[in-house]
């Protein structure tokens, strides 16, 4: 069944038709399916693009080797909606790609997006030594990532914070480097935009509550 | 498509965007230099003069090398809106009669940035031949014979709620091109905080076209209609888009706050990362 989904997207000769064969084979949730989903991402048509990384997040942990795998400097469009697809996920094979994102993407949708991922990686499967030193490589990226120039970045950042804080120990050193980064995110004149100064202390009361 | 010094779109020094807009014989480095300025907000006390000087410059248009009429005097425009100096409302006024009516467009949006009250009347006297004439298309372009959209964003930005401005702007609610209806209805509701002008916004978020949806997007969030929280979610277009459009909800919103509360947009902003 799978197989002929496959060849239903691989076949398909228009943009809509390539949309639904694409959401036809996201819903099966077929692991056989991740290769061909990580290829409609390079594909450069948006709906399908988001039909397929819906498609990879739901696959979870499995679809990470594939999209690591096909991750492809030279196709920009690609290598976004990949990252997208690892922040969703939320693995952590897929932290270096998300840290080099949120630090040198030219997309601010693609630092948005790394952003809330290294906030909220799934690490239980981890030993708690090596669980602290992931955690702390995705503090160090996201308080890197206050000082984005775009708004929308930042947001994101001020949800990524919130979401490593809940994860940490509290009061332990990261929660609280976390707690002092959305304080300065929640303040004029070091934040220029409302709606961050808003959503991070916001966050901030949800951490004291 | 500008050429910005060795390396293009490369980052330059607060400095350096001063000495490419005093210069004068590149004007690719004036146009850059003016778009930095208005971009990184510059309070340099000789930014303001040098976008005085650079509003009065005219050149041809040069399609081989992709710039625009009177780019730089634009591009100037642009950045005299987002610094926020009063000073520089008696040179927009006057760009605003420029027979390009680029620049008239890019004054527009400058006066309405600025809040000038002083624009209201020319921007009324612009308008006031309705649809069927300064909303008449073009015989040479797809343009229109004044740049509508701008100015009727630009007297919503203002805020002058006054019976004279809204008469002027209403017409144009049943212009036949869907931005110029989201562009008055935007005015309207802006000015004036009545659900009916809402409701056309909420319809053209449904629009088969997307520049239409967006369009409405960005109207919306620049009046801050609270409302049109689940419309927004739900429309068909970039999640960037939706969220600049939220943004405008929260920071906007503040007199439709009843409706919907901060914490509620910000939760829906939260979804769409």
């Amino acid at each position: 069944m799978t197989s002929q989904l496959i060849q239903a997207v691989e076949q398909a000769s228009s943009a809509l038709g390539l949309l639904q064969a694409t959401q036809a084979l996201a819903s099966v949730e077929d692991p056989a399916a991740a290769s061909c989903l990580v290829e409609v991402l390079g594909f450069n048509n948006p709906g399908a693009a988001v039909a397929a990384v819906d498609g990879l997040i739901r696959l979870g942990p499995q679809a990470v080797e594939p999209i690591l795998h096909c991750l492809d400097p030279r196709n920009y469009g690609a290598r976004a909606w990949a990252v997208r697809a690892l922040a969703g996920i939320g693995d952590v094979r897929g932290l270096e790609v998300l840290e080099e994102a949120l630090a040198t993407d030219v997309g601010p949708s693609v630092r948005r997006a790394a952003a809330c991922g290294l906030g909220q990686l799934r690490l239980e499967a981890l030993m708690i030594e090596e669980r602290q030193a992931v955690r702390l490589r995705c503090l160090e990226a996201l308080e890197a990532g206050c000082r984005d120039g775009e708004w929308v970045v930042r947001y994101g950042v001020v949800f990524g914070l919130e979401a490593l804080a809940l994860l940490v120990e509290p009061m332990g050193d990261p929660y609280q480097r976390a707690q002092r980064a959305l304080a300065s995110l929640s303040q004029a004149p070091a934040e220029d935009t409302p709606v961050v100064r808003l959503r991070a202390a916001l966050a901030l009361r949800r951490l004291e509550a | 498509m500008v050429a910005a010094g060795d390396i293009p779109g490369a980052p330059i020094s607060e400095e350096e965007a001063l000495a490419r807009l005093r210069q004068t014989q590149d004007q690719s480095l004036q146009y850059y230099a003016a778009w930095w300025l208005g971009r990184m907000r510059s309070r340099h006390p000789e930014a303001v003069p040098l976008l005085l000087a650079a509003l009065g410059q005219r050149q041809p248009r040069d399609p081989g090398a992709g710039v625009e009429h009177n780019a730089v005097a634009r591009n100037a425009a642009r950045a005299l809106g987002k610094l926020g100096e009063d000073a520089a409302i008696p040179q927009l006024l006057a760009a605003l009669e420029d027979n390009d009516d680029g620049l008239r467009e890019a004054a527009a949006r400058a006066l309405g940035e600025l809040r000038a009250v002083a624009a209201v009347p020319p921007l009324c006297r612009r308008l006031a031949s309705g649809p069927g004439g300064a909303g008449a298309p073009r015989s040479d372009s797809p343009r229109l014979q004044e740049p509508c959209e701008a100015m009727l964003e630009a007297l919503g930005e203002i805020g002058v709620h006054q019976p004279e401005v809204t008469a002027v702007i209403e017409p144009f609610t049943l212009h036949d091109r869907p931005l110029i209806r989201s562009a008055a209805c935007r005015a309207l509701l802006q000015l004036s905080g009545e659900g009916r002008w809402a409701e056309p916004l909420l319809q053209l978020l449904q629009d088969p076209q997307l520049q239409v949806r967006r369009a409405a997007l960005m109207d919306l969030g620049a009046v801050g209609w609270r409302p049109a929280l689940a419309p927004i979610c739900a429309t068909l277009a970039e999640n960037s888009l939706k969220l600049i459009a939220l943004r405008g909800l929260v920071e906007n919103g503040e007199r439709h706050a009843a409706s919907v509360d901060v914490e509620s947009v910000l939760a829906a902003m939260d979804a769409l990362l």
